[in-house]
């Protein structure tokens, strides 16, 4: 185990307070945290809000509403959280180095 | 042995030996150099890119609950399986938010299991205790769905033999049980993980080739359609009530917009706390790899979407519904509409990949229970200074013990609707969703409000789900029960149950200054992406962090 094993994350361990100085992400960037957030909701409550896609019209071909929205949700989905992943990439990149340091490993934070 | 097809039946047992011999050889690719520790046996060496994560993931994923419960379920009750499509796509999202935070913490103090997770977060060996117990008795049921979906390609096949004994009956399952069982023993994690390679290919080849041909044998998807609609709005002479409903209904009981709903949101929550999993998303390399795959994934769903169609094909198929309607047993449905509508040789590759594709998800589910087992029982309890290498003894031996405790639900349970398995497992691993998922974020939780409120969503959920019965099923066979007059999925409502008490007890256990316990995890190491695997210890050492 590589952590210090007295009370860690106790309020006077330096590691915590160096840990908690560090720039929070999230307020470093409200715009694409809000982007990201409202992605990944929309992705749930989609198929969540059952009364949204709870028909048989309109049809697409021969498929009733309530199947073809189902069918055509899943590569929107997949797309919107590839979409979420590239943005968070940009969220955390100038973060990444310190965190990779705190962890004993060179990372080439953000080279992909 | 009356009716077997000789070239179905070569097919499958060709690919059957052919990947049981990928299953042993597995042990030499990616070799380390001591390959007696749990991060080898149980979790491939950690080392799986995107590309091998998304295979193993998808096998894991995608079980006998895909080929075989869902079609059946549609087949049967109609739109009210479609829960399960509707279940799929919410769940990459859900995880999304959260699976990367536990592989981050789970890889900067390489733990093995969720329950290592929690042990470390609340200080706690109890709730440690409980997870590790809820873990592994979910898993029960899942596996054994495993081992019905299996029995259902059998049995189809004709190569279950007329015997009345069960134990006669079913040698085939258990002798492809068996085999499973050796080469998971000897070749850990990478067992599945190199054979989900050929089951993803034979199941993607089979599904789209079907999805495609079929139809036109059947008249179209407007034919199709049309059928499952009248059989579906059929008055049922036994019950006196429609067959199923085509779209959930607005009321308040029955096929109904709610418990579409909490059915779909209660297995999407469930997937990724139960520990098989957990498994194979510990088994990947960077946390990019795990959000990655959380976007690619979806691709198998549209796979299950197109499997749960089936269901539809074998109701607009008349000599299948026959045949299905004279065994009595839905799980045939898919077996049966494969049987008909294809050739031989092609019937074979199918059935090949429905077997192989239970296979591989038992496999893994066996690990992750082993592990388990080895990791918070056997090592917290029993031999606190077992070394790597007993930890891996230990947690092989477990894994054969565990597949013959699912083999016991298999035969006891009831079989009418294969899918309750599943969801019967969900009942009660959603109650680790709590301390586990909430434990990912914050540490307000009190434990001991966990544990209440975990025991007390197991004990609703397991009574509710053993209550439910009708004059025309028996205890255990279904899975949604009704509260408040409306129809709602058991396991959601057990854990509103358990999250209300949580909360509750919480701001009490506190009042009292009941000990919190320690925290050996720091807010930093939840985003962490560490290059490296966790260096293993020297055989011979025990995890210093975990004992008190």
């Amino acid at each position: 185990m590589t952590e210090p094993t007295a009370t860690p994350g106790a309020p006077g361990d330096p590691q915590h307070a160096a840990e908690t100085r560090r720039v929070n992400p999230v307020a470093a960037h409200p715009i694409t945290s809000l982007v990201i957030f409202v992605l990944v909701a929309a992705a749930i409550l989609g198929t969540l809000i059952v009364p949204i896609y709870d028909s048989e019209t309109p049809k697409l071909g021969d498929f009733p509403f309530f199947y073809w929205y189902q069918l055509v949700y899943m590569p929107a989905v997949a797309v919107v959280l590839w979409i979420a992943m590239l943005l968070q990439r940009r969220l955390r990149r100038p973060a990444d180095t310190q965190i990779a340091g705190s962890d004993g490993g060179p990372v080439p934070g953000g080279a992909r | 042995m009356s009716h077997v097809n000789t070239v179905v039946f070569t097919i499958v047992v060709v690919l059957f030996v052919f990947v049981t011999c990928i299953g042993f050889a597995a042990a030499r690719w990616r070799r380390a150099d001591d390959m007696l520790h749990l991060n080898e046996w149980g979790l491939g060496g950690r080392g799986f890119g995107t590309f091998i994560g998304w295979f193993l993931l998808g096998g894991d994923l995608y079980t006998a609950y895909t080929f075989i419960a869902v079609p059946a379920l549609v087949f049967a009750s109609g739109a009210i399986g479609f829960f399960a499509v509707s279940y799929t796509i919410m769940v990459f999202p859900i995880a999304f938010i959260f699976l990367p935070r536990l592989w981050s913490v789970c890889r900067v103090h390489n733990y093995v299991t969720p329950a290592d997770f929690i042990r470390g977060r609340y200080g706690s060996r109890g709730l440690s205790l409980a997870a590790a117990f809820t873990g592994i008795l979910s898993l029960m049921p899942y596996i054994a769905l495993q081992l019905v979906g299996i029995q259902a390609v059998l049995t189809v096949m004709g190569v279950a033999t007329g015997s009345s004994n069960t134990y006669v009956k079913d040698t085939p399952l258990f002798v492809a049980f068996i085999v499973l069982a050796v080469y998971t023993y000897v070749s850990g994690l990478r067992a599945p993980a190199a054979i989900s390679f050929v089951k993803d290919t034979l199941i993607y080849l089979f599904v789209i080739v079907a999805v495609f041909y079929i139809p036109t044998r059947l008249g179209g998807w407007d034919h199709i359609f049309g059928a499952a609609q009248t059989h579906l709005a059929a008055i049922n002479p036994e019950t006196k009530k429609p067959n199923g409903a085509f779209i959930p209904t607005t009321k308040s009981t029955g096929s109904t917009e709610l418990d579409f709903a909490t059915l779909a949101l209660g297995s999407a929550l469930a997937l990724f706390i139960y520990p098989h999993t957990i498994t194979g998303a510990l088994a990947t390399k960077r946390r990019d790899v795990v959000k990655r795959n959380m976007a690619l994934l979806p691709a198998y769903s549209v796979l299950l979407a197109c499997i749960a169609l089936f269901g539809y094909m074998a109701v607009a198929d008349k000599t299948t519904a026959a045949e299905v309607k004279k065994a009595g047993n839905t799980q045939l449905a898919v077996p049966y509409l494969l049987q008909h509508m294809f050739p031989s040789w092609f019937t074979g590759i199918a059935f090949s990949a429905i077997i192989i594709g239970a296979l591989v998800p038992a496999a893994i589910m066996a690990i992750a229970a082993a592990n388990l087992f080895t990791r918070n029982i056997f090592k917290e309890y029993f031999k606190p200074d077992a070394s790597p290498r007993l930890e891996t003894r230990t947690s092989q031996w477990a894994s054969l013990v565990i597949k013959f405790g699912a083999l016991a639900f298999a035969v006891w349970l009831p079989h009418t609707f294969a899918i309750n398995l599943q969801l019967l497992g969900g009942v009660w691993i959603l109650q680790v969703f709590p301390m586990l998922v909430a434990g990912l974020y914050t540490r307000w939780f009190h434990r001991w409000a966990l544990v209440l409120g975990w025991a007390a969503g197991m004990i609703y959920g397991t009574i509710a789900a053993y209550n439910v019965h009708s004059p025309t099923s028996s205890h255990w066979a279904n899975s949604s029960d009704i509260v408040f007059g409306h129809t709602v999925y058991i396991g959601f409502t057990a854990f509103i149950i358990n999250l209300v008490l949580s909360v509750v007890l919480t701001p009490v256990f506190k009042a009292l200054k009941a000990p919190a316990g320690t925290d050996e995890t720091l807010p930093h190491q939840y985003t962490a992406d560490p290059v490296e695997a966790p260096a293993p210890e020297p055989a011979g050492v025990g995890l210093t962090a975990t004992s008190d």
